[in-house]
């Protein structure tokens, strides 16, 4: 048995028992904490079956992010209740969890009885991925062959936060429980920090043409970046959308569109990127989106404003 | 020419959303009105070319399956395509009055509108499995978020509901479309078809796929979510939730069955499917009846009148193709004109129970002529679309010896009368308190003008697509399932 074999199964038996504890738990914060955990350990265990590009979405976006929402909304409706038990029912978790375990039984099952095809969309796009000038089979998927699917996603992330704009309706911004920033370690930590995830998220975006990453690990950096600003007050939340940040909010998804429609325009199918640029310029515009969408999500915002303004 | 039509269905209403949620309100009903009309030339040049019979396809950014997505329109996509322009340019008169775009409710309403329609468009049109489920989510988040427009308890209440079933659905779907994908090595949805065997894989995938397409289309017993959000969204949301969003998914499970779903090609699971249709138009037209409040008996028909779809998968003949895809175009139209009529309804009179009803044929004309023609299509009364599709539907049945069917058609059709003249009868036909009378001097219609015109427009087509069926039908026969013939 190989190393390798242990780091599995220690992996495998750590999911199963962290997924079992964060649904039984006695305390809604503890249960937030694990699914962080759990979240981690799933981007591991991406990385094992060797989807690096997986892994570093799931970690980013899997486990930060929608960790840092899941901690916001528990802070909101907790805080007039300090850590309330959570009620339980046997008989309802019960069935659940029957229900649950023979899905995954039954699809597990049929799984295995997978063969591997010759002609499989995974060759062809090994196949075609030179002639794209890209070096990342990931981002030739997303970005080239099925960029429909990724416009779309872009629009589905718009609607959320239209959704939840709607949801917030005349209520002003949520108050954001602020960090003083005359600690000495916050202070340090964000003068250091801040600069590192900017260069680390434009890092990410340019290696995504070649390697691993791209514009949805480089918009999980900045949007790190985007939480901790607004945590510190150096962000402010504002009730309303201002021009720039709406015109920023759909930039990913208009330049997808301008490019997949322009297209159709000088001769080629619709959707087609005819050159690299294309691809650099949608990935940053959607990097911006993204992160801006998930901050304002974060805050609870219709807009951000800077400290002094 | 055909091709680059497909794009603008798409593209027009997207690009009009993002324009919309940029520029300041004043400018966002001629850019949603652009957007949406800018597809009806589109979806005449794409119809001139599936009539010269054609299949309009396009591989996307030019890489064909299985590299790629392709778009691929024929008969059956345009006919529920046509139903979407249909529906949402009067369901778009209807919001210029009722969401006015320098309102806040306004602004929130118009994008996700945009979105909406190009999102409905860029389903009918895929051929992908995974852009269908990414067509779909689209499709119920936008659905979801229209809902909780209104803001009220009642109304997020239902939103979050449907949305936890929702996610729930589509997570059923995308597993399938995984498992798919493993064993074909393609998502394209014909392509599946031509690759993918009998066995254990491909009945577990299109079993998990048709529950996530059930619980989004409402089908008994899976509709719990239905009446409530479709009872407590906004008027115009309400009409585009009954008229297209729940039929979204029948148009998948009808293309996935029967254009790629040979695996599951026995009698059984088809016998199941027509059952449920079965127990979901009794079951759904007995709640319609004890309803009290106007636009829940209007959500109940809805999960009643979904039930006759279901009756295609055991009849299974050109005859039941027909009739059903016929049935899913008027009702589409007469329910929208019901939900848009109960609406201005609930507006004028400030309560939507059915007991404030009695009188309203005074005050509000228009809109009770128009729920009560729209009522003439969903009971199934000639001339109407809902008479042709109903009959169709009996004659299919019938021609398959499916006495069972048959009498659950006849007998949906009796119920719907119950509840429909139910209505009616209030509205029209009761002694009338004094304090309902029209004072002579009062205008009766007044602020409800552009409102009401929608109702009764798509009340008026619902009968006229009875009497000019002929063109559709023809239209229908051009996208038959293989094996089919006119």
């Amino acid at each position: 048995m190989t190393v390798g074999v242990v780091v599995d199964m220690m992996l495998g038996l750590a999911l199963v028992a962290l997924s079992l504890r964060v649904v039984t738990g006695g305390s809604l914060f503890r249960d937030i904490v694990l699914f962080i955990l759990f979240g981690l350990l799933v981007a591991l265990s991406w990385a094992r079956l060797g989807a690096p590009d997986l892994a570093l979405a799931e970690a980013a976006i899997g486990a930060g992010l929608t960790g840092a929402l899941m901690l916001m909304a528990y802070r909101s409706i907790g805080a007039d209740t300090e850590e309330r038990p959570v009620r339980r029912r046997p008989g309802v978790a019960l069935v659940v969890a029957v229900l649950t375990g023979s899905l995954v039984a039954v699809i597990g099952l049929a799984a295995l009885g997978i063969e591997r095809v010759p002609d499989a969309a995974g060759d062809a796009v090994l196949e075609a991925l030179p002639g794209t000038g890209l070096g990342n089979a990931v981002t030739g998927v997303l970005l080239v062959f099925r960029g429909l699917d990724t416009m779309l996603e872009m629009a589905v992330l718009l609607v959320a936060l239209l959704g939840a704009w709607t949801v917030l309706g005349d209520a002003r911004p949520g108050r954001v429980h602020r960090v003083d920033r005359r600690t000495p370690l916050v202070g340090s930590l964000l003068t250091v920090v801040a600069p590192i995830t900017l260069l680390v998220a434009v890092h990410l975006l340019l290696a995504g043409t070649d390697a691993p990453g791209g514009a949805f690990q480089a918009c999980a950096v900045l949007t790190g970046c985007g939480v901790l600003m607004v945590l510190t007050g150096t962000l402010r939340p504002t009730a309303v959308a201002g021009f720039a940040t709406r015109l920023l909010v759909v930039a990913g998804l208009a330049a997808f569109v301008l490019v997949g429609a322009g297209a159709g325009f000088v001769g080629h199918a619709p959707m087609t990127l005819t050159g690299t640029w294309a691809v650099y310029l949608i990935e940053t515009a959607m990097m911006l989106s993204i992160a801006l969408t998930m901050t304002l999500l974060f805050a609870r915002a219709r807009g951000l404003r800077g400290e002094g303004s | 020419m055909a091709p680059d039509a497909l794009a603008v269905l798409v593209f027009a209403p997207l690009v009009a959303a993002l324009a919309v949620i940029v520029a300041p309100p004043r400018a966002t009903t001629a850019l949603a009105l652009a957007g949406i009309a800018l597809t009806a030339p589109a979806l005449w040049v794409v119809t001139a070319a599936v009539l010269g019979g054609e299949v309009v396809e396009v591989a996307l950014a030019g890489a064909a399956p299985p590299l790629g997505i392709a778009w691929r329109a024929d008969g059956f996509s345009l006919t529920m395509a046509w139903l979407t322009f249909v529906v949402v340019a009067f369901v778009s008169l209807h919001a210029l009055a009722s969401f006015p775009s320098t309102s806040d409710a306004g602004r929130r309403f118009w994008p996700m509108w945009l979105i909406l329609v190009a999102s409905v468009y860029a389903l009918f049109l895929s051929a992908d499995l995974f852009n269908l489920y990414v067509t779909l989510e689209l499709v119920t988040l936008t659905a979801v978020a229209m809902i909780a427009i209104g803001g009220a308890p009642a109304a997020m209440r239902a939103a979050m509901r449907y949305l936890l079933l929702g996610l729930m659905a589509s997570l059923f779907y995308l597993l399938a479309t995984a498992l798919l994908y493993g064993q074909t090595g393609t998502l394209d949805l014909y392509q599946v078809g031509e690759r993918l065997g009998e066995g254990a894989l491909a009945t577990t995938a299109l079993a998990l796929m048709i529950t996530g397409l059930l619980v989004k289309s409402a089908i008994v017993p899976l509709h719990v979510w239905l009446p409530a959000a479709h009872g407590k969204a906004p008027g115009p949301v309400s009409a585009v939730l009954s008229a297209l969003v729940v039929k979204v998914t029948l148009y998948i499970l009808i293309r996935l069955w029967f254009w790629a779903g040979g695996a599951l090609d026995d009698g059984l699971a088809a016998f199941v499917l027509g059952l449920l249709g079965a127990v979901a138009i009794v079951y759904g037209s007995i709640a319609a009846i004890v309803q009290t409040r106007l636009k829940m008996l209007v959500a109940y028909s809805t999960v009643a009148q979904l039930g006759y779809v279901m009756l295609l998968f055991p009849l299974a003949s050109t005859a039941a193709f027909r009739a059903v895809t016929f049935h899913v175009l008027a009702h589409g139209v007469a329910k929208a004109a019901m939900f848009l009529a109960a609406a201005n309804l609930l507006a004028a009179l400030g309560s939507d129970r059915l007991q404030r009803l009695v009188g309203a044929d005074q005050r509000y004309p228009v809109n009770v002529l128009a729920f009560a023609l729209a009522g003439v299509s969903i009971m199934g009364l000639p001339p109407s679309g809902g008479f042709v599709a109903k009959w169709m539907l009996l004659e299919a049945a019938w021609q398959s010896q499916g006495w069972g069917w048959v009498a659950v058609i006849s007998a949906g059709s009796l119920l719907a009368a119950v509840y429909v003249f139910r209505v009616v009868a209030l509205a029209y036909a009761q002694p009338r308190p004094a304090s309902s009378v029209r004072r002579p001097g009062t205008t009766p219609r007044g602020r409800f003008g552009a409102t009401s015109v929608a109702a009764l427009a798509l009340a008026v087509l619902a009968i006229v697509l009875g009497i000019a069926s002929a063109p559709v039908l023809s239209l229908i026969d051009l996208g038959l399932p293989p094996g089919m013939a006119p």
